[in-house]
């Protein structure tokens, strides 16, 4: 210790060097330290679960006193919607059968497959406030894999970023670190979408690199394109907000509203299935 | 030993609270960083020695949950330590003016490594809205948790040193 205190300055320094070169090495990697990172799991993840348990199930009584008269009225419109649903589902589902059968005549993959999901919950946030990702109570254990992409029922939430063995990391598309190939379902234009500081808090993404003679318009909805690495193509990412002109004149952007409300998200699935296509740098 | 003990503790209580409990009392996307006032507390409490040490396991728990690298946090949190126990010697314990500006003034420095590292370098240029929107909002919630968070590891440490000294006493 006195030797420690000795030499107090030039450990720092020797510190804070090792530091700065690890984090700009591991900088956007996903790298475990091996056995910690599954051990601390372990220990974590079951009271971050336990605790957003009870949270969410107060926070659903607050809730379900104060609305128990509009449940009625809720219930009965619910009832009707899926009557509708039902029939629209049924007549859907002879389409896809008859799209099957066609396909197979024509020989032609189906473009909008089904995906093995995994049910999994939401039982942590970012703690800081830069960013926006979260931490979900599947790991590898699971057959969760680094990249699978996460859906909800509305649509895309954003993708597993690290895995461990009782838990995985994942960044939601508003996730400034996040960007996602996509096209209008209407038109076809393509774009990108990332999130954005300024539309975060409000739970909105950007779409980028819109060609300017692009023909989208509000209300267009935005699926993924199947472009990029990591998500399969035909996932629902949202409709289109507003759609502004970019200052060098060549590109538009367009702000997304996303299908899924990040603000109450509590359970997701998680897409069985790594795309293994390659990056656009191994195919030059 | 306790001290070790009871600092992990404290450490991974705080982890499990922030990313959970905490979210609660978001405003407008902000909320207070109770892990710097954990390490600014240390730091003022036990000097500069424990607070880089604390503030180094903290950065590190970080790292290892939500960081997009391994070790930028730990240095954050290092650093505060080490330059917030500089004060420990003629820290009046009792006076809560200390950590309360220590801990708004390390969140807005930090904010701004962030900002700069992050995002000014992915052509986010707009630093007044950072500034306004984001990291005085959260330097004066961070101050104002400070408040409340110093005065619980006060209180711990207080009892932490009483076994200390029991301890020393036997041996």
């Amino acid at each position: 210790m006195k030797f420690f205190n000795e030499y107090k300055r030039q450990f720092m320094i020797l510190a804070v060097i090792a530091l700065v070169i690890i984090s700009i090495f591991t900088a956007g990697k996903t790298i475990k330290i091996a056995g910690v990172d599954d051990a601390l799991g372990f220990i974590i993840t079951p009271f971050q679960g336990a605790v957003t348990s009870v949270t969410n199930w107060v926070g659903d009584s607050v809730n379900g006193i104060i609305e128990r008269k509009n449940l009625e009225e809720e219930n009965k419109e619910l009832k009707k919607q899926i009557e509708e649903l039902t029939s629209e589902n049924e007549r859907l589902s002879l389409y896809e059968a008859e799209n099957k059968r066609l396909s197979e005549l024509l020989d032609v993959a189906q473009k909008y497959q089904d995906y093995d999901t995994v049910g999994s919950r939401v039982i942590a946030k970012d703690t800081g406030v830069w960013y926006d990702s979260f931490l979900i109570d599947k790991g590898s254990m699971d057959g969760i894999k680094n990249n699978m992409p996460v859906i909800n029922a509305g649509g895309l939430v954003g993708r597993v970023v690290k895995t461990s063995a009782a838990y995985s990391n994942v960044y939601s598309i508003l996730d400034t670190r996040s960007s996602v190939s996509v096209k209008s379902a209407r038109t076809g234009d393509a774009g990108v979408v990332t999130g954005d500081y300024e539309l975060m808090e409000q739970g909105l993404c950007r779409m980028e690199y819109i060609d300017s003679d692009a023909e989208i318009v509000e209300g267009d909805e935005i699926i993924t394109s199947g472009l990029s690495e990591y998500y399969p193509e035909g996932i629902s990412v949202g409709y289109v907000k507003e759609i502004h002109q970019d200052e060098n004149g060549l590109t538009k952007y367009a702000v997304i509203q996303p299908k899924v409300d990040f603000k109450h998200i509590d359970t997701v699935l998680v897409v069985q299935e790594v795309q293994d296509k390659p990056s656009g740098a191994e195919v030059n | 030993m306790i001290n070790a003990v009871v600092t992990a503790a404290v450490l991974i209580v705080n982890l499990i609270l922030q990313s959970t409990l905490l979210q609660l009392i978001e405003i407008r996307g902000v909320m207070p960083d109770t892990m710097l006032i954990i390490i600014v507390s240390y730091a003022l409490l036990r000097g500069q020695n424990a607070g880089a040490a604390v503030g180094f396991a903290a950065g590190m728990l970080y790292d290892i949950f939500f960081g997009s690298s391994i070790g930028f946090y730990a240095l954050m949190g290092m650093l505060t330590g080490y330059f917030c126990g500089i004060c420990h010697k003629n820290f009046y314990r009792d006076n809560l003016v200390l950590p309360v500006t220590l801990s708004a003034l390390a969140n807005v420095i930090i904010g701004f490594i962030i900002y700069a590292t992050g995002f000014l370098l992915e052509n986010r240029y707009n630093v007044f809205y950072y500034v306004v929107r984001v990291i005085i909002p959260q330097a004066v919630y961070t101050g104002i948790a400070a408040l409340v968070v110093y005065r619980i590891l006060y209180g711990i440490n207080k009892k932490v040193e009483a076994k200390e000294k029991q301890r020393r006493k036997l041996f």
